[in-house]
């Protein structure tokens, strides 16, 4: 009774939201509710993969990710780019991994420097040799680095035709042909940027040592030399056998190939980061406005990147072969028909549900809620992060490093953007703002559900979802008002419009949002 | 009275003493297109004649920055005096220029009553957003305050209202008045956009030294200070917003004299962003800080844009970080810190030269 009295606007609220679904359902019929609801939830799952890191980010580091579209849309190029041409991701893992081997180093040169005694004048010049040095053969190595590239400037070497191209070979059923492998470069390259990144980590470590004295003993060692040893040798493994795994990644089937991207753009998200939140925002802690205008200009930064890369045009990306099919006993009558035949849309009430927009991505909105959730609610992190979003002095006043849990929680917090990013692609396609709407939408979708509370942005994403989508549902066939002669139709721009309003009016009636607590 | 004539010389002569270097910064501006002329090898006539040439097109820049100031003022005085983080300030500025371009092309109003009608709407729009207040406050207020503006720039550009706003087009075809005209009088656009700038800061700086805004200060420090001291903070944060409204929509007024096309895009949150890199750039609570950090985005944009063509984006944003790091409280806030320190440096430099005072101590 109790907490029924405290929530009672909250009780209230949902009740007439429930209310409007039900009403917006009635004015439909079955197949038509039943596909704008899959659609809803589906553009709802998408806005939650942003909002949900959105969300981790602000209530335990108190900071308003700006460049987390940018990171959406990261995602969504890194995935292509791994989904079409294998062959890139191939050619860049090597130095990749052999730069993080060697910058994994860091500590044991810090330990070194520490017991080195020079004058000051010394102890402050050679860090910026090493450095100097560093760069120089980075810039040796990488300018020459055999990489397949494309160029959005030449029409038959830009990644929409490469989209087209991957396209007509899943409609066809053909395996693509390899591209020409790229010239070696010789073992000798490859150490060379080993050799870099040990430089630079030598050098950032002789910085410390003149900054703040050198460090005491290393911890974690044997596990530090193991995963340095393990990226070593993966990378001259992949380096050796450059042509062969490129072969192979192209006659995988493309569902496998998606998977993979799923997997590269997840692992970038968090590299970048864990990147981020250790260079950039961590100075930054103590004055939040300008962390804003950082992460502003993170974004901006980023979005030009990209178009530097990838080329200013919009692009597809065709979906894999398992949601494309159309021959034979398509479209399917049930899950597991879809699953035998691999049709691109299945038969609900009389209506078409496409496997890959409706099903797909829903499914991996569920599997991400609930896995976040679990790692929230269940495992000792989780205990962690929950604590650090009611009060991180506490936590760290208890003897937790709440430092590394930031730097976990923005990686995690990317690294699902980026997910969201390379899930999207196929139904969204892929231009560099595509990260800008669905920052509004996430940041809305936060508003609604509370800005710290995870379920909370579960439920405002999926309602963001669902409004945006009835509404371009009776846009489409209009609403009856008794007072009026004509239905009237809302237009496109009531679409945004409608959100916000939403978001106005309940941030009005519960300032704290629909799950957020007050302080 | 005999007593008061010197009185007033000498609070005159302090006040310009204490004022040296922003009087010499306006007298510069003043003389600036002349400078530029002659630079350029233009004859003097020519500038006053409003001939074409680089000196118009400089005092076309700076009449932008001089626009840009005056709405980074006004957002300095809600962000950085007040405390309040809005992020809809865009609609101000905007509902200025729309409101008085339709009012002066489609009903064919003259200035003064625009200008008039305008500041009655500037009020109410402070009062629309100041009604939340009491109920939103921090991260929350600036999403409400981001949803109100959202709408508005989504209203201004639907197809319903193209005949008034344009749409997404933005409004065009506004005449200005002839003694006003950009194009044919711009030296005169010139020295009114530069006066009211001027003015604008004043009335700033006045608002921030009178009892009134002492406790939008505090208010912004501590507010349930504040509160206990027996102010009734809202009324002084409303106070600010009507001001900061009124300052808004001036800048948007004149933007809109200004501009042939006023595009929809200045109701955006990307233009309230701008303002807010602005103040941050000047440094936030220091007013003099919102007219530089306008010139310094405003002409950055446009050399970059200049030089560096279609990377400029990434330039920009690079900037903001590497300003960020290493101008940790934007440019004024940042030299305030370090003016004392510079000061006692150079103190700690005389020090010997100094004659021990009677105490035999050292200063």
């Amino acid at each position: 009774m109790e907490t029924l009295r405290r929530n009672r606007t909250l009780l209230i609220t949902l009740a007439i939201l429930a209310f409007l679904l039900f009403t917006a359902i009635q004015g439909l019929s079955t197949r038509d509710w039943v596909i704008t609801l899959l659609r809803g939830i589906s553009v709802g799952a998408i806005t939650f993969l942003v909002a949900s890191g959105l969300s981790l980010i602000f209530g335990l580091l108190d900071v308003l990710n700006l460049a987390h579209g940018t990171l959406f849309m990261i995602g969504a190029y890194v995935g292509w780019t791994t989904y079409l041409r294998p062959d890139t991701l191939v050619d860049l893992l090597p130095p990749v991994l052999l730069l993080a081997a060697g910058l994994l180093l860091g500590p044991f040169w810090a330990a070194l420097v520490g017991r080195w005694r020079t004058s000051r004048t010394v102890s402050r010049a050679w860090p910026w040799a090493a450095l100097i040095l560093a760069v120089a053969l980075a810039t040796l190595v990488f300018a020459q680095w055999p990489l397949a590239r494309w160029d959005p400037a030449v029409a038959a070497q830009s990644p929409a035709t490469y989209s087209l191209q991957l396209d007509q070979a899943i409609k066809a059923g053909q395996a693509r042909a390899a591209p020409a492998p790229a010239a070696q470069g010789g073992l000798l390259r490859l150490a060379g940027a080993f050799l870099g990144s040990a430089l630079l980590a030598l050098g950032l470590a002789g910085f410390s040592a003149a900054r703040y004295g050198g460090a005491g003993k290393v911890t974690g060692a044997p596990r530090r030399w193991a995963l340095g040893a393990l990226l070593l040798v993966t990378g001259v493994g992949i380096y050796t056998g450059d042509a062969a795994l490129t072969r192979f990644l192209f006659g995988l089937d493309t569902a496998w190939l998606f998977l993979i991207a799923l997997l590269v753009a997840l692992v970038t998200g968090a590299a970048l980061g864990a990147l981020m939140e250790i260079t950039l925002i961590r100075p930054l802690y103590t004055r939040p406005i300008y962390q804003l205008m950082l992460t502003l200009g993170l974004g901006v930064s980023g979005i030009e990147l990209v178009q530097a890369i990838w080329g200013r045009t919009e692009f597809n990306m065709p979906k894999p072969a398992l949601f494309q099919g159309s021959g034979a006993g398509c479209p399917a009558t049930s899950i597991v028909d879809w699953l035998a035949n691999g049709c691109s849309t299945i038969d609900v009430l009389g209506g078409r549900i496409r496997t890959y927009n409706e099903l797909f991505v829903i499914l991996i909105g569920v599997i991400v809620l609930v896995a976040v959730s679990v790692l929230l609610q269940r495992s000792r992190l989780g205990m962690i992060i929950r604590a650090g979003v009611q009060d991180s002095e506490m936590v760290e006043a208890l003897g937790i490093n709440v430092r590394q849990v930031f730097t976990l929680v923005f990686a995690l917090g990317a690294a699902l953007a980026t997910l969201g990013g390379i899930i999207a692609a196929p139904s969204m396609g892929l231009s560099p703002l595509m990260g800008e709407s669905l920052l509004l939408a996430a940041l809305i979708a936060l508003a609604i559900g509370g800005l710290t509370s995870f379920p909370g942005a579960a439920a405002g994403s999926l309602l963001v979802g669902l409004v945006q989508q009835f509404i371009i549902k009776y846009g489409q066939i209009g609403i009856r008002l008794p007072f009026l002669e004509q239905p009237f139709k809302p237009t496109p721009p009531l679409v945004p419009a409608s959100t916000v309003l939403l978001m106005v009016i309940i941030l009005l009636v519960l300032p704290q949002g629909l799950f957020g607590r007050k302080e | 009275m005999p007593t008061a004539t010197p009185s007033r010389g000498f609070a005159v002569r302090a006040w310009l003493r204490a004022n040296t270097g922003p009087l010499i910064v306006v007298g510069l501006l003043a003389l600036l297109p002349f400078a530029v002329a002659l630079i350029d090898g233009q004859p003097l006539a020519e500038v006053l004649a409003n001939q074409p040439g680089q000196a118009k097109f400089i005092q076309g820049l700076m009449i932008e920055v001089f626009i840009l100031a005056i709405f980074a003022l006004s957002y300095d005085l809600i962000f950085g005096i007040t405390g309040l983080l809005s992020f809809g300030h865009a609609m101000f500025f905007a509902v200025g220029a729309y409101l008085s371009g339709i009012m002066i092309k489609s009903f064919g109003w003259s200035l003064a009553p625009t200008l008039g009608l305008l500041a009655v709407v500037a009020v109410v729009q402070a009062l629309l957003f100041s009604v939340v207040l009491p109920r939103v406050q921090g991260v929350t207020f600036a999403l409400v305050t981001l949803g109100i503006a959202e709408v508005f720039h989504i209203v201004i550009q639907s197809r319903e209202l193209v005949g008034y706003t344009g749409a997404d087009v933005g409004l065009q075809g506004v005449i200005p008045p002839a003694f006003l005209s950009p194009a044919a009088q711009r030296l005169r656009f010139y020295f009114v956009a530069l006066g009211l700038a001027v003015l604008v800061y004043l009335l700033c700086r006045r608002f921030v030294d009178s009892p009134t805004g002492r406790v939008c200060i505090a208010t912004r420090e501590n507010e349930n200070r504040a509160l206990m001291l027996g102010y009734n903070t809202f009324y002084f944060k409303l106070t600010a917003m009507i001001i900061s409204s009124l300052l808004a929509s001036l800048a948007g007024f004149l933007h809109m004299l200004y501009q042939p096309i006023v595009s929809p895009g200045i109701a955006s949150l990307s233009y309230t962003v701008n303002a807010l890199l602005m103040v941050l750039v000047g440094g936030m609570g220091t007013l003099s800080g919102a007219p530089i950090g306008a010139a310094i985005l405003r002409l950055l944009t446009f050399y970059f844009d200049k030089w560096f063509g279609q990377s400029s984006g990434f330039i920009l944003g690079m900037v903001y970080v590497a300003l960020v790091l290493f101008l940790p409280y934007g440019i004024v806030g940042t030299w305030k810190l370090r003016r004392f320190a510079w000061r006692s440096g150079w103190a700690r430099l005389a020090q010997p030269l100094r004659p021990p005072s009677r105490d035999g101590e050292r200063l």
